[in-house]
């Protein structure tokens, strides 16, 4: 095709998208909101209409509902790779053991550079936990819909960006760094851990901000009808896989790195030092006393 | 109790369940038996190299002995060809030196041999000389011819000078 008929189909095609983007505004009197912008966003954070239900047992945020289908489809997709990826490894990597091996490698690598000591349980969480955060992220991309009690549907957020989730996630990953600093360094790890008495927050709350900034920033240009063409594929794709990149990463390096501090161990330099010295003057004295 | 934020601690429960299963299972299903793999090739490769290593030391090990003993082995004959050459050398000259020896004394033997020869020669021709003159003597002392006796004294002698 010439370069000139190219120009020409691309122009074709710019005019009838303009034009439909004209009609629709022109024409588009959307329903009615159910709720305005304030409520939504309102309870995008808070959760107090939207509520599933969760088997007849009791009335929970959609963010659970979306860990247990993130959960659900990682353990299914670990089973399948159980039984029909993993028996068939070769000695030269295919395609697909490759991303297996280097997703495995690379939480390993990251466990290893920063906790060279222990690092055979923290490699398992930060992998689970990477893992976790990254596909939870992504999977809000689906927008899988569920109905909530109230009847509307709504489509199943980030886990992360119920406030629980998050929560659950950054205190579980405090608790893991006090466990590790027990384990392999005693009271020292637990002085070391408790050191870092605001980590909980700060990691609960960083999963929290991120995943909900990103949510309530989609919801917010989805709100307007006239944003919602090309925009949503910046905001709503790209800030969402960013997100998911920069969350996995960042939790399991400030794990790894806090692990690594508190396993580490310590010298007890000092003391030993202050006893020698104290032998020593104990050697003298008799001599200066002859 | 009211928590601001809505924080529901059942439900942070649940989340966590959520996780530990998420855990159990991305552990037993897909991160140990995909790092025991890797751990199993890389300890395999690892056996490789170090198999490999311990070989090539042995063979450099096994080089440098032989290199030594050659290295004796050119000393120990450069060791010998001094030796062979030391002894060689003192051989001839105590050949030599023997030679030498048994020259002087056979040349003495043959000198004093040559002396008795002489005096024997000489002690044996005195002594027929003697006898020559006793014959010749008695002869003319028998005959009381002077004249004969002279004759007879002179024949006798180119006799014994014929016989001689």
């Amino acid at each position: 095709m010439s370069k000139k008929k190219s120009i020409v189909t691309f122009a074709i095609f710019l005019v009838i998208i303009i034009a439909l983007y004209v009609g629709i505004l022109l024409l588009g009197k959307p329903a009615p909101r159910a709720e305005t912008l304030g409520e939504t966003m309102k309870d995008a954070v808070l959760h107090e209409t939207m509520k599933v239900d969760l088997f007849g047992f009791m009335e929970v945020n959609p963010g659970l509902i979306s860990a247990f289908t993130v959960t659900g489809v990682l353990t299914l997709f670990a089973i399948f790779c159980r039984i029909f990826v993993i028996p068939r490894f070769k000695e030269i990597p295919g395609k697909f053991q490759m991303i297996l091996e280097s997703l495995v490698g690379i939480f390993r690598g990251l466990a290893k550079s920063n906790s060279p000591e222990k690092n055979q349980v923290l490699s398992a969480y930060i992998f689970t936990a990477g893992v976790y955060i990254f596909v939870g992220t992504i999977f809000e991309l689906f927008g899988v819909q569920v109905i909530t009690t109230s009847g509307s549907p709504v489509s199943l957020p980030a886990p992360l960006s119920d406030i629980n989730g998050a929560i659950a996630m950054g205190g579980l990953s405090y608790l893991f760094i006090l466990g590790g600093g027990i384990v392999n360094n005693g009271w020292h790890g637990i002085l070391g851990t408790l050191k870092e008495f605001s980590l909980p927050l700060s990691m609960s709350f960083r999963l929290f901000g991120a995943l909900l900034s990103g949510a309530l920033v989609t919801e917010l240009v989805y709100y307007s009808m006239s944003l919602s063409f090309v925009l949503p594929v910046i905001v709503g794709v790209l800030f969402t896989l960013l997100h998911a990149l920069i969350q996995a990463y960042v939790l399991t390096l400030l794990v790894s790195i806090f692990y690594g501090e508190v396993s580490e161990k310590k010298l007890e330099k000092p003391r030993r030092f202050r006893k020698e010295k104290k032998n020593s003057n104990n050697t003298i004295t008799p001599e200066v006393s002859k | 109790m009211k928590v601001p934020l809505n924080i529901d601690w059942q439900q942070i429960l649940l989340h966590l369940l959520n996780f530990t299963i998420l855990f159990a299972a991305l552990y037993f299903f897909l991160y140990k038996p995909v790092k025991d793999f890797m751990e199993k090739r890389e300890a395999g490769y690892k056996k490789q190299h170090d198999d490999a290593e311990q070989a090539l030391a042995d063979a450099e090990k096994t080089k440098a002995e032989y290199e030594e003993k050659i290295a004796g082995a050119e000393e120990e004959i450069a060791a010998m060809k001094t030796e062979a050459g030391t002894k060689n050398a003192e051989e001839r000259a105590r050949v030599i030196e023997q030679a030498k020896a048994e020259a002087v004394t056979i040349v003495e033997a043959a000198k004093k041999r040559g002396e008795l020869e002489h005096d024997k020669i000489i002690a044996e021709a005195q002594r027929e000389i003697a006898d020559i003159v006793t014959t010749a003597t008695e002869k003319i002392v028998l005959s009381a011819d002077v004249s004969k006796s002279y004759d007879e004294f002179l024949k006798s002698a180119e006799g014994n000078a014929k016989n001689e």
